[in-house]
């Protein structure tokens, strides 16, 4: 009897603890409202977690107000996983309705089917023509015939430099470099060693992160050439002044002259292992350990934020002799529907309430850049006041709107590209391969990846 | 068969039933599906399309990647399986007395396995850290040498994963706790009687009846090295540098199958880890007899 | 005797001095949760802050700065920008990095409720502990039971089959992945707690290893003499082996709990909605693209991490516990 008395006493503990525990309707009570009104249920995937999710929220929530036909559920996704999550769900049949994703995946997901093409649904929207985006935004969207998502965002790069680092080295704090030279000139003042290493690096062309990519467009190299689809990088002369660039940051032990700017290589891995959390008072930019350094239009926002101490100027990138000044845009962050989506009219209504102007206001896709501090995709937003009223962010703006902008072609081996050239940069800054051999390397095994994802595309059929 | 082996088959079967019958829903459509797709070109979104050994070719003749993958993976296994395996050990015989304070060590000690690695990451990046870091700072204080440059230096890296991973013996710590706990007091007693020191009881009695866990130890110990990528992952960023130095095996494998959408590919190079794995695992289980002392048997 | 009490400090000197290396992640995020964001990460060339600061400031309200040695209290600003410090009488300008502020130990509780806002703590911790609870029973059950065929019962077959399931874990998950969806997602478990628990009753491999290393152990006249006396395989599990095997139980509990208590991967590829995400999914809201709430993160590590060190100091003693074979004998 006891033991039975025992087992009787564990079931009705477990059963109260499962009382408590067990899962509820995931469902809120809006949502439950919602479905009870009849509206249709879509979901919607954003990359972004924290308070950039919140934007979307908020501006979700609006949505969700204004009508009576459609209810959007967020879920933020995060960057963590998101392709681990993205491509199981796409394969496996249970997609999202619409997704937040940058110009990098879509490039690579886009091929196999992965999106449904939206552009019968673009012309029914008199605010979403072509014309109406930054001619560069317009590929990275539309290819192969259709076109894939709306553009929400994007980005571009300038040189940010600290003013008070220029006034100790004796510089003019309100006269940022002009030309490469120069910008080679100021970082050779700008340079403070210690007896191990540095106290402050004036620049690095590899900071805050690889962007070789970037250097190689604005030194007026051609990557990719769009037409044949295959790289053509090997033996461009102007990559290969690009990179001996790079290069001439690390000094060569076997050589007798040195750039006056060059510092030893492993002492700068040393430097930069340093360098604290990218978004905090410890950036390397915000706590004067590079005095210059090129960096994108979020930092209009950030810096006052973390950095509220810092003096700090921002000015185009300065244009490599004999270059054509360009503005490069890394990528842009878009909406898209998946494959497999079961209410694409949903979807779009939803689309089209975002990208549209409210009557007589600003449309929730710029009020959304503007809670980011991302730059709009379309240049009439892009102009709107609120933008243009911060001197810092105009800088940014500006050289979108009056410079040919450049930036990463649309491949289906993006992402493998981008890797290939930065672990080539590595190598050869620290005297592994030359930067013939890297061009090389990079076209070749770049090439073979095109290939083999193009082969594999066409033998799955359209 | 006997009708004793017959029984025994049927029980052993019975017994064994949720397993198999999850192997049959959960793990052999998985399992099945990627050694096919180790002979396809997949990426994911469309089927995949059969290249026969077309992968494994181009891994062991096209692609240096994958060499130095492998020699990562294998350098820090050799190292770090070894050298936690007597570190979680000795840990575990220190504190598996009954003393006051005891409690608070094992916990202390198990606390690494707990914290999240986003926590302990940051710590790390902080000691190891070249210019102002605990080590080399503490180095530059008492000694007067410049420390290496660790986790930014090619040469460093993988030593300071393999110092990383010390950080974890937490778990293994506990099990060979839970091992020592099994051995029967009476043994210890019969030694006493026959007047043996600590030294003498520590081999005699403890090592042998430690023997399986042990064994346990040492091949997961194995099959978790050879596939370490998350914490690789958090210190270096990802993308194995310093020049390659910390492009483990699993970490070149998840950048080809979620990034770079090379299923296929990254198939192949899971089935191949799989055989290296498998292989040891194998070799230490035939050669476990000869050491491993069973009491059951 | 003198040489017994020498041999037992040093290793004692040993553990205390590793055991303050092994704090020090914890001790950290505990110290990081209750700074402010902008004392997080180390100053330039300092080590990092290991007790919590403030600034100080005078009865005005005005900071208190040290400036070439000398004390000093911040008046204002100039017109480029710099510091003025009033010194004994005379006013100096300078810039940020020329002068230090005077700390007084201070606690940011604040990063606490901070964290508590962000996310809906309460509903993440029920999804949490249900996903671990009723995977910890799973585990504990199936485990065992599969154990007990390998280690107890003389079956032909049953070492390729002990192969087998090791074999399973030594295929990294990036290539199942995609192919284990597709079998959730036929079976319509996607977007369900379904794939995160159901599985843990089909046995857990690592878990079988283990507990069949330990029921290994078990001495084997035991089995016999219960044989003997007419009881079936299942009353030896139940009543012989499991009994004597609490310590590896416990173990496979609680590293069962440990494990779900953590993982993120699996909860979020296969939960679709927010409100069903766990702690550990939960933790994500805490980083945007470029940036980590540090404070509020931190904070929230601690309060997950803490019922779990409470939980594993008050169970030691089921691992340690010793094992007396006297009365099974015979």
């Amino acid at each position: 009897m006891r033991t039975y008395a025992k087992w009787l006493v564990v079931a009705v503990l477990v059963a109260a603890v499962y009382a408590v525990l067990w899962p509820r309707q995931a469902a809120t009570p809006a949502e439950q409202e919602a479905l009870a009104e009849g509206r249709t249920l879509i979901v919607y995937w954003d990359r972004h977690s924290g308070h950039e999710h919140e934007a979307r929220r908020a501006l979700i929530d609006e949505f969700n107000r204004s009508q009576d036909k459609v209810y959007v559920r967020a879920v933020p996704v995060g960057y963590n996983a998101l392709m681990e999550k993205l491509l199981t769900s796409i394969s496996g049949g249970a997609p999202p309705d619409i997704c937040a994703i940058d110009g990098t995946i879509m490039a690579q997901l886009v091929g196999q089917g992965c999106f449904t093409p939206i552009e019968d649904f673009m012309a029914r929207c008199p605010y979403l023509e072509q014309e109406d985006f930054f001619e560069y935004v317009w590929p990275m969207v539309a290819f192969d015939g259709h076109v894939w998502g709306i553009p929400t965002t994007t980005d571009t790069y300038c040189l940010l430099w600290n003013k008070n680092a220029f006034r100790k080295a004796g510089l003019d704090p309100e006269r940022p470099p002009q030309t490469l030279d120069e910008l080679e000139e100021y970082a050779a003042r700008l340079t403070v060693r210690t007896q191990t290493g540095f106290e402050q690096i004036g620049f690095l062309p590899w900071q805050p992160w690889d962007l070789t990519h970037m250097w190689g467009l604005l030194f007026g190299g051609t990557w990719y050439d769009q037409v044949t689809g295959q790289m053509v990088c090997a033996d461009d002369p102007a990559l290969l002044r690009m990179l001996r660039w790079q290069r001439s940051f690390a000094i060569d032990p076997n050589s007798t002259t040195n750039a006056p700017y060059a510092m030893d290589p492993e002492k700068i891995m040393s430097f930069q292992k340093g360098f604290g959390d990218y978004m905090s008072a410890n950036n390397q930019f915000y706590a004067g350990k590079l005095a210059m350094i090129t960096e994108g239009e979020w930092q209009v926002t950030f810096i006052p934020k973390y950095a509220p101490e810092l003096d700090w100027g921002v000015a185009p990138i300065p244009t490599p002799a004999g270059a054509e000044p360009r503005a490069y845009s890394s990528t842009c962050v878009m909406d898209c529907v998946p494959q497999g989506c079961r209410h694409p009219e949903a979807a779009w209504a939803f689309l089209e309430w975002f990208n549209s102007p409210r009557p007589g206001g600003t449309s929730p896709a710029s009020d959304y850049n503007y809670a980011i501090h991302n730059i709009p995709t379309r240049p009439e937003e892009a102009a709107q006041q609120r933008f243009m009223a911060d001197p810092k962010f105009k800088v940014f703006v500006e050289i979108l709107m009056e410079r040919e902008t450049v930036s990463s072609p649309v491949t289906p081996a993006a992402q493998f590209m981008s890797d290939e050239i930065e672990r080539q940069r590595e190598r050869m800054v620290f005297r592994k391969t030359t930067p013939e051999q890297a061009l090389r390397d990079i076209q070749r095994t770049v090439n073979d990846q095109l290939a083999r994802v193009r082969k594999l595309l066409e033998r799955s059929g359209p | 068969m006997s009708r004793a082996d017959l029984r025994h088959l049927r029980n052993g079967l019975l017994f064994a039933s949720p397993y198999i019958a999850g192997f049959l829903v959960f793990v052999l459509y998985p399992i099945a599906a990627s050694l096919y797709y180790s002979l396809c070109q997949f990426n994911v979104i469309n089927p995949p399309i059969w290249v026969g050994l077309e992968n494994y070719q181009i891994l062991f003749t096209q692609d240096p990647l994958f060499w130095k993958a492998l020699y990562n993976t294998l350098f820090f296994t050799a190292f770090s399986v070894p050298l936690s395996l007597v570190f979680s050990l000795s840990l575990a015989i220190l504190l598996n007395q009954k003393v006051r304070g005891m409690a608070a060590y094992r916990t202390v000690f198990f606390l690494p396995s707990i914290v999240p690695i986003v926590a302990s990451a940051v710590l790390w990046l902080w000691v190891l850290n070249p210019e102002s870091g605990l080590i080399n700072g503490m180095l530059r204080q008492f000694l007067g040498v410049d420390g290496p440059g660790w986790i930014a230096d090619e040469h460093w890296a993988k030593p300071s994963l393999v110092l990383m991973s010390l950080w974890s013996v937490g778990g293994a710590m506990v099990i060979f706790l839970a091992g020592l706990a099994d051995v029967p007091q009476v043994l210890y007693e019969v030694a006493d009687i026959d007047g043996a020191g600590r030294w003498t009881k520590f081999r005699h009695v403890t090592l042998p009846m430690l023997t399986p866990t042990i064994l346990f130890n040492l091949i997961m110990g194995l099959i978790n090295a050879f596939q370490y990528f998350t914490q690789v992952y958090v210190m270096t960023g990802g993308k194995g540098g310093p020049v390659d130095s910390t492009m483990f095996y699993a970490l070149y494998l998840y950048r080809n199958s979620f990034y770079y959408l090379r299923m296929g590919y990254a198939s192949a190079m899971a089935w191949l880890l799989f055989l290296v794995i498998l292989a040891a695992t194998v070799l230490l289980l035939a050669t476990s007899k000869r050491w491993v002392h069973y009491h059951g048997e | 005797m003198a040489s017994r009490r020498h041999s037992h400090w040093r290793p004692h000197v040993v553990l205390a001095i590793t055991s303050l290396l092994f704090l020090t992640p914890f001790v950290w995020m505990l110290s990081t949760s209750l700074k402010h964001e902008s004392r997080i990460f180390p100053k330039p060339g300092k080590p990092p802050q290991w007790i919590p600061t403030t600034e100080r400031l005078d009865d005005a309200g005005r900071r208190l700065v040290v400036y070439e040695g000398r004390e000093g209290v911040e008046t204002g600003r100039d017109e480029r920008g710099r510091h003025l410090i009033e010194i004994q009488g005379e006013t100096i300008a300078a810039w940020p990095e020329d002068f230090e502020v005077r700390q007084k130990v201070g606690l940011h509780w604040r990063n606490y409720p901070d964290a508590f806002r962000r996310i809906d703590f309460f509903r993440n911790l029920r999804n949490t502990l249900f996903i671990c609870f009723t995977y910890v029973i799973g585990t504990v059950l199936s485990s065992s039971l599969v154990a007990y065929s390998f280690a107890r019962i003389p079956w032909r077959g049953r070492n390729v089959m002990f192969v087998l399931v090791l074999s399973t874990m030594m295929l990294p998950y990036q290539v199942t992945l995609i192919p284990l969806f597709a079998v959730y997602s036929k079976l319509g478990w996607v977007g369900t707690f379904k794939p995160l628990v159901i599985p843990a009753f089909f046995g857990v491999p690592f878990y079988i290893f283990l507990l069949r290393q330990f029921f290994l152990g078990v001495p084997e006249d035991l089995s016999a003499a219960a044989r003997i006396d007419g009881c079936n395989e299942f009353g030896i599990y139940w009543r012989i082996i499991v009994p004597l095997s609490k310590p590896a139980l416990a173990t496979t509990a609680l590293f069962t709990f440990l494990f779900e208590w953590g993982d993120f991967l699996y909860p979020l590829v296969f939960l679709q909605d927010e409100r069903q995400y766990t702690l550990a999914l939960a933790l994500q809201q805490f980083q945007s693209q470029h940036e980590s709430a540090w404070g509020p993160l931190m904070a929230m590590s601690t309060v997950i991490t803490i019922p779990i060190i409470i939980l594993f100091f008050f169970t030691q003693r089921t691992f340690i516990q010793g094992i007396t074979l006297t009365g099974l004998k015979g």
